[in-house]
């Protein structure tokens, strides 16, 4: 309702702040790459239907759920439960399930968003910074509960693959294609500072595998098999800490290096995104609502992966590795692409690099702690091939940022990468029981901590 | 003697030294060796202020002087930061003196012994030799004992005309009688007693061992100099490799070297960008690339020595190549630290003849108010700074050998790995003075010296230290490679890394520091989670798969 005042009062833009008197209300790249999925919802069908009352809530719900260029793919969250309660066939509910988790992941960052414009913009970045990526969060602790620790690792893992190779190597690639010949410059500083927290991320999970692999080779000896646990979960706390001081450097002391840049196109669209369009209470009801919608498709993607991967042929590891971030991060990854095409990369790599790094610093170490009060014995050990990818990713992500301007080859080694490091994954397709036993030649350590306990 | 017009002025112009010493003359060019050179101070002391009080440009003359005559000795980032902890030697006790020749040595061992805020950990050097003697002569201790508590107390004494600090003296009184009881107790306390002191004393001796190199420094001119700093500037880490050669303790050997490699990347470099980038919140933080470039690319080379070995032992155990004799890992490992030591070597031309430039040392600020100096003139003669570096050299050895004997004893009596001490401990300790310095330099906004004090350390201990230790072990026999073990290997890898990456884009902030001290304190923690040992030892090679070690250690 306050939008048809709003387009209408053009001029007065510069004089409406937010509730905060703050005219940034914190919209963070996260948020605005989001707002390139939205369109404008249609007052004008709302006012054909008569009864005045009907009409505040038809506007309501036309914005959450029809605001959205990914609405079309929302009649698959009714034919996933639909199919979970039917028993229509594993597959499908997996099937359906992910891509119903599209358009719910876009809806939650948008309210986030909406949200955000009512508590502040410090608030609001919090928010973001700890539900921007919701749905990982959620699958990963759907999994622990279920105690599928492989999955768990496995997905967040491939989210930060996700972020950093194929998110940012489709971007830089499109975007250098569209730009050819103009410079595509961006900020390095946001960029070394997410890339720092990155390797700082890659080194604590290298720890627990280094020492696995050192007391299997006899280098070291421990007193009790829990030992790498131990490393793991103080490894996690050091990893929450670096991730609760780069907030600090972000939204406190250094706020002026994570400004987006102004986003200068549709002119109309922008000033109406600095205004909430649903009400804060009604913005918290959907947001645990969608919430709850998030939580019960990934119980199924998670109870269904199983068979799912069975009947494909493909390796549980492949499908959380390289499936499900592609699907949970797809809302994020068009609109990267979209403000790549604009040139607008300060704006790409927040989206992309803040993934990884949140994904990589808060929600898997929240993932070890969680477990560990749950009892379940979850560790930073991602294994020697998940862990070299990941590492060797950061690697070249810190390279190919660290100049300062881009060009569509840097796009084009970063998808190579990923197509690569998922070809990989792809080959380990047989399930684990199969692989050892012609992996005869392939007498390196497996075992755990357990065996050296004399 | 160098020209008149190249001296400094006075950092501590008192006019009343003035006064008295207005009436002498100048020496001729031959007099200034014999004379000494703290008459020799007293003597421009005088000129100078005469001088300023004629000029009055003395601000723009003096600091240009003062530049060249910093950049004519070769004054090295190093040198800055130790002097950021000296102190003023008071003039005016001396001079109650009535006794010309014994003022001249009192003044002497005051510039030694007492011009340092680090003086108050001296008497632990004391402490540690009678903690051993008393562990190995039970008997006969107690006037052993009694005599040391008494020239302690008559060094309290003169201590306490040196400080202003009360509860300081206070403290100081407290610990002789607080050690006499504690060692009344257990006898097989005193191993532990022994390593402890043996650190703490170690920490003054390192500072005052680069004053001394300092001091001879400003008479043998700026390359030797440099090259003096380059190989004495870790002696204490240098000493306690050797003496852990000779007890064929290679362990020790490898992870204290790597321990102060890991200490000077991570942890120095991590706490100075922290709390500079604290301290500096608003401004923006600089600092040079290219000397940062040129240390990180010797580190580079470094950890790929390392790792060969490492990696070759890894490949043979899984049987992808074949060796022909067990010494091939050695082979390779002394192979490499020739071609370290000639790196290293190509450094050093790099950084005192071609491109001198790069590594000027910023310009300091004096803080009138602030007791520390900077000097540009030698405050000892040639002969006595030698005959102190001798003597300095040699309590640091002696407690080096304490360190590396009692080791076994106090890792097994406080529960901690042999690796953990040497990895953490240790390095914390010999590197305190210049992480002080360092975290000093980082508050004022002078990144440059921060960078060249650490990322400098850990340069020669990687590319100097190691591959000497290596040469040294071959010299003696003892079969000491580069293979330092996958995890202390790889953590060095990491730590190179993230080192290189923070610093490649020339500004600094806090959060590069605290990410630098995160990255210490989990490689800490995971070599703290090591401590318990099982039964086996490292050499046992009942295990399945990689890498039981086909070689002895």
């Amino acid at each position: 309702m306050m939008r048809k005042y709003a387009s209408e009062a053009g001029g007065l833009r510069a004089a409406r702040l937010g509730p905060h008197g703050r005219s940034a209300t914190a919209r963070t790249a996260h948020n605005m790459s989001a707002a390139a999925l939205r369109k404008r919802s249609d007052a004008s069908l709302v006012n054909k239907v008569p009864v005045a009352p009907l009409r505040p809530i038809l506007a309501n719900l036309q914005e959450v759920f029809l605001g959205t260029k990914l609405a079309v793919l929302f009649p698959a969250v009714p034919l996933a439960i639909a199919a979970q309660c039917a028993s229509f066939g594993q597959v499908w509910v997996f099937t359906l399930s992910m891509i119903g988790l599209i358009p719910l992941a876009e809806r939650v960052s948008f309210l986030t968003e909406q949200i955000a414009i009512y508590t502040g913009p410090t608030v609001g970045g919090l928010l973001n910074a700890t539900c921007g990526n919701a749905t990982e969060l959620i699958i990963a602790l759907f999994a622990l509960i279920q105690g599928e620790i492989e999955v768990v690792k496995c997905s967040l893992l491939g989210s930060v693959l996700s972020n950093l190779l194929l998110v940012l190597g489709t971007s830089l690639f499109c975007g250098g294609i569209v730009n050819m010949d103009a410079k595509q410059p961006y900020d390095r500083t946001q960029a070394d500072v997410s890339t720092g927290l990155l390797i700082l991320g890659a080194l604590c999970q290298s720890l627990p595998l280094m020492l696995r692999y050192a007391v299997g080779a006899g280098e070291h000896t421990v007193a009790a098999p829990t030992t790498g646990l131990d490393l793991s979960r103080a490894c996690s706390i050091i990893m929450l800490l670096a991730y609760v001081a780069y907030l600090f450097f972000q939204l406190k002391t250094h706020a002026q290096l994570f400004e987006p840049q102004e986003v200068d196109d549709d002119g109309a669209d922008h000033e109406d995104d600095e205004l909430p369009v649903i009400g804060f209470a009604s913005g918290l009801f959907w947001l645990a609502f969608k919430t709850v919608l998030i939580a019960i498709l990934s119980e199924y993607v998670v109870g269904t992966i199983e068979p799912a991967s069975q009947s494909w042929g493909l390796s549980v590891s492949f499908i959380s590795i390289i499936l499900l971030p592609i699907v949970g991060n797809a809302a994020e990854h068009a609109g990267a692409i979209i403000f790549a095409l604009k040139n607008k990369l300060d704006i790409t790599l927040g989206v992309a690099l803040g993934s990884a790094t949140q994904i990589s610093m808060f929600v898997v170490p929240l993932s070890v702690i969680v477990a560990w009060i749950a009892g379940i014995q979850m560790d930073l050990d991602f294994k020697l091939l998940e862990t070299g990818s990941l590492f060797v990713s950061v690697l070249v992500t810190a390279f190919t940022l660290q100049d300062g301007s881009s060009h569509y080859l840097k796009g084009i080694l970063l998808l190579l990468c990923y197509i690569v490091i998922g070809a990989c994954f792809f080959v380990t397709r047989q399930p684990a029981s199969h692989a050892n036993s012609n992996g005869a030649e392939l007498s390196l350590v497996t075992g755990t901590l357990g065996a050296q306990v004399a | 003697m160098r020209p008149a017009a190249a001296a400094a002025p006075p950092v501590h112009t008192s006019s009343s030294n003035c006064n008295a010493l207005a009436r002498a003359s100048p020496l001729p060019y031959w007099g200034a060796a014999a004379v000494g050179g703290e008459e020799q101070r007293w003597r421009r002391l005088a000129m100078d202020s005469a001088r300023a009080t004629l000029l009055d440009s003395s601000s723009s003359s003096s600091s240009a002087a003062k530049e060249m005559a910093a950049r004519h000795l070769g004054r090295t980032a190093h040198n800055l930061s130790s002097s950021s902890l000296r102190k003023k030697s008071d003039l005016a006790l001396l001079r109650k003196v009535p006794c010309a020749p014994l003022r001249r040595i009192l003044d002497n061992l005051q510039q030694v012994l007492l011009a340092t805020r680090l003086v108050l950990l001296f008497p632990a050097v004391l402490l540690a030799l009678a903690a051993r003697i008393f562990q190995f002569g039970q008997a006969s201790s107690p006037s052993i004992l009694f005599s040391l508590s008494f020239q302690f107390h008559t060094y309290c004494c003169c201590l306490r005309m040196n400080s202003t600090n009360q509860a300081l003296d206070f403290g100081i009184f407290l610990l002789p009688p607080m050690f006499l009881i504690s060692i009344n107790q257990r006898p097989q306390n005193m191993m532990e007693w022994v390593f402890v002191l043996s650190l703490i004393g170690l920490v003054p001796l390192a500072e005052r061992l680069s004053f001394l190199t300092e001091q001879i420094a400003f008479y043998t001119g700026p390359t030797v100099g440099g090259l003096l700093n380059a190989t004495f500037g870790n002696v204490t880490e240098v000493i306690i490799a050797i003496f852990a050669l000779y007890e064929g303790n290679i362990v020790v050997v490898k992870c204290s070297l790597l321990g102060s490699i890991l200490s000077n990347l991570l942890l120095v470099l991590g706490t100075s960008l922290f709390f500079g980038g604290l301290a500096n919140l608003g401004t923006e933080q600089p600092y040079d690339r290219m000397q940062v470039d040129v240390s990180t690319g010797l580190l580079i080379l470094g950890v790929l020595c390392h790792s060969l070995p490492l990696m070759l032992r890894y490949a043979v155990s899984s049987g992808e190549h074949a060796v022909a004799s067990w010494d091939a890992g050695l082979e390779l490992s002394r192979a490499c630290s020739v071609v370290m030591l000639l790196a290293y070597v190509a450094y050093l031309f790099f950084q005192l003849k071609t491109h001198r430039q790069l590594f000027e040392a910023q310009e300091v600020e004096e803080d009138d108010d602030d007791d520390s100096v900077s000097q540009d003139d030698a405050v000892l003669g040639f002969s006595s700074a030698m005959i102190w570096l001798g003597v300095m050299t040699l309590m640091t050895a002696v407690l080096s050998e304490f360190v590396v004997s009692t080791i076994e004893a106090a890792s097994n009596s406080w529960e901690l790995s042999v690796s953990f001490i040497s990895i953490i401990l240790i390095p914390i300790v010999g590197n305190a003075a210049e992480h002080a310095g360092a975290v000093i330099f980082a508050f004022k906004n002078k990144l440059d010296i921060t960078l060249g004090v650490s990322l400098g350390s850990a340069t020669q201990i990687s590319m100097f230290v190691v591959p000497l230790s290596v040469l040294v072990a071959w010299i003696m026999g003892v079969p000491m490679d580069l293979d330092f073990n996958l995890l202390e290997t790889g953590s060095l890898f990491l730590a190179i890394l993230a080192t290189t990456f923070t610093l490649q884009d020339g500004s600094s902030h806090y959060l590069k520091g605290l990410l630098l001290l995160l990255c210490y304190v989990a490689i800490a923690v995971c070599f703290f989670v090591l401590r318990r040992h099982g039964n086996g030892t490292n050499g046992n090679v009942h295990h399945q798969g990689v890498a039981s070690k086909p070689w002895r250690i």
